[in-house]
């Protein structure tokens, strides 16, 4: 019986044409159960992003396995989204169109589309803005969209590379909250990566500390914090403790 | 207590003002003219050898009474639309392979540089010899000389397509001609707007050489046979009629550009 989403033996090395190979990932092993909000912290570069990319499916490890719920990957699907830290909202399309690509591409009928849409951009707080498009947006409410139009096809995992990374302090305090109340009303399992740990601890039920590039698992830490969270968490004595071991077995990693 | 804000009286900015641009912008035209017009106080006019504009204005009006010129137009008009409709569509489907297909366009770069760069009317009497005079040789000069900018925007537009929306395109689901349809055509639609105004003014060019060498009848047609019998006021007429429409045809496209692409306001 594995896990819900299983990585063992993960190795990629990218071969830019005429340059040194890079080493992204060796030896990568994880183990996420189902409906958990796990993070994954590491050093610029560790290549938390690129397993991202693997597991989304947009790039093919060169060995070991992967796999959710039993299912090898072998390229995208719909059981997976991401939501990507610079967006990535067409800029031609409105707020709905955005949401409905991934339906469109599904060869969904409109008026189910329709129906989905509304009912996401509700959700993530957009409601009224069905017909603006992105230029006419805050950092935001771009990431409500990106954060929408993922949930739209309705996968059991959500990747999430970096999502507030772009976004100033206070927006990205108000995103972490309404990512765990969306979280706790679809109850999705949740792959984040960030640099920040506060974030880390605040959403995840679990942390992965990685090594340097290439990224391997160093550390996992258990979040033993009651749900449903609330900021004057982040100044409590147990919040701090995990922060402090947690950039403990970080800090080595780092290189500047 | 709240302030009360004093309503704020609205200044409108006077019609110069408001329309200052557009208004330099033809008293040049108007100076120039009138510049054209008085020269001949000084210097001895020769009908022979050079017109002004008074004399051009009333050949206009006479070619507007009879159905001569708009006879010209439409006979031009036919292979400028023709010429350009299968540049715009050749071009871009060639300028999108070359762009997406990196070998593709590392193969054909070379070869179409050279013909965009080389001065492709000097082929007209070529293009006569092949497809002699007409309809289908006019329609081909215009295309070659219009394709070019539509392949090399069409080009330089996909490969400037944002990646992570190709991403995001696949990791949804899309397939290969998803990405097509959903990314690549909607971010080349800017440059091939950009591409049309330039492609716009060649194909001008195209028509009038084309009916200079391979025609019995259109607008370039009607300023070589004026040109032959001196009638210069007619000949000039017939450039200012050119000229007045490459100027529309441009503006409109600059104006479409605007209305079509909102979103590239913010960018």
């Amino acid at each position: 019986m594995g896990a819900y989403i299983e990585g063992r033996d993960v190795n990629l090395t990218f071969r830019p044409p005429s340059r040194a190979p890079v080493p992204a990932l060796r030896h990568f092993d994880i183990d996420v159960n189902e409906g958990e909000f796990l993070s994954i912290v590491g050093p610029s570069g560790c290549g938390k992003s690129t397993f991202l990319n693997v597991l989304l499916g947009l790039l093919t490890p060169d060995a070991g396995a992967l796999s959710v719920d039993g299912k090898r990957i072998t390229g995208p699907g719909t059981d997976r989204a991401m939501v990507f830290q610079e967006f990535g909202l067409l800029p031609w399309r409105t707020v709905q169109a955005n949401v409905e690509l991934g339906l469109e591409l599904k060869r969904m009928p409109t008026p189910a589309r329709k129906d989905i849409s509304r009912r996401l951009i509700r959700m993530v707080g957009l409601a009224g803005f069905e017909t603006h498009y992105p230029h006419e947006l805050s950092g935001g409410m771009k990431q409500r969209v990106g954060l929408a139009r993922a949930l739209a096809t309705d996968p059991d995992v959500l990747l999430m590379d970096e999502p507030f990374a772009a976004l100033d302090a206070q927006t990205r305090d108000l995103m972490q909250v309404e990512l765990l109340r969306i979280w706790q009303e679809t109850r999705k399992t949740v792959l984040f990566v960030t640099h920040q740990i506060d974030e880390a601890i605040y959403l995840s039920d679990r942390v992965m500390v990685m090594t340097r590039r290439p990224g391997q698992a160093k550390r996992m830490f258990t979040v033993d914090l009651p749900r449903p969270r609330d900021y004057e968490m982040r100044v409590t004595r147990a919040f701090n403790d995990l922060k402090l071991e947690i950039w403990n077995a970080l800090k080595d990693e780092i290189t500047v | 207590m709240a302030d009360i804000a004093a309503p704020v009286p609205v200044v409108r900015a006077s019609f110069v003002a408001r329309h200052r641009r557009a208004l330099l912008g033809c008293l040049a035209v108007v100076a120039f003219l009138a510049a054209w017009q008085a020269m001949f106080l000084v210097v001895p006019f020769n009908p022979l050898f050079i017109t002004k504009p008074s004399l051009m204005l009333a050949a206009l009006l006479d070619m507007l009474q009879t159905s001569e010129l708009v006879d010209a137009l439409l006979a031009s008009g036919a292979p400028f639309c023709f010429g350009l409709a299968a540049a715009v569509v050749i071009g871009v489907a060639l300028g999108i392979v070359m762009g997406w297909r990196t070998r593709v366009g590392y193969a054909l770069d070379p070869l179409l540089t050279v013909f965009y760069a080389s001065p492709l009317v000097a082929l007209a009497p070529l293009v006569v010899v092949f497809f002699g005079v007409g309809l289908f040789a006019k329609t081909m000069i215009v295309f070659l000389l219009a394709v070019f900018p539509f392949i090399f925007n069409a080009c330089a537009g996909t490969r400037a397509v944002d990646r992570l929306l190709i991403d995001v395109v696949r990791s949804l689901g899309g397939a290969e001609r998803d990405l097509y349809v959903k990314v690549i055509v909607p971010s080349v639609l800017p440059y091939i707007v950009a591409a049309a105004r330039i492609a716009v003014g060649r194909a001008l060019i195209g028509v009038l050489v084309g009916e200079f060498f391979a025609a019995s009848e259109g607008i370039g047609y009607a300023i070589a046979r004026f040109g032959d019998l001196f009638a210069l006021d007619r000949m000039f007429a017939c450039i200012l009629v050119i000229m007045v429409i490459a100027v529309a045809l441009t503006e409109g496209i600059r104006w479409a550009e605007r209305a079509a692409f909102p979103w590239r306001i913010g960018q």
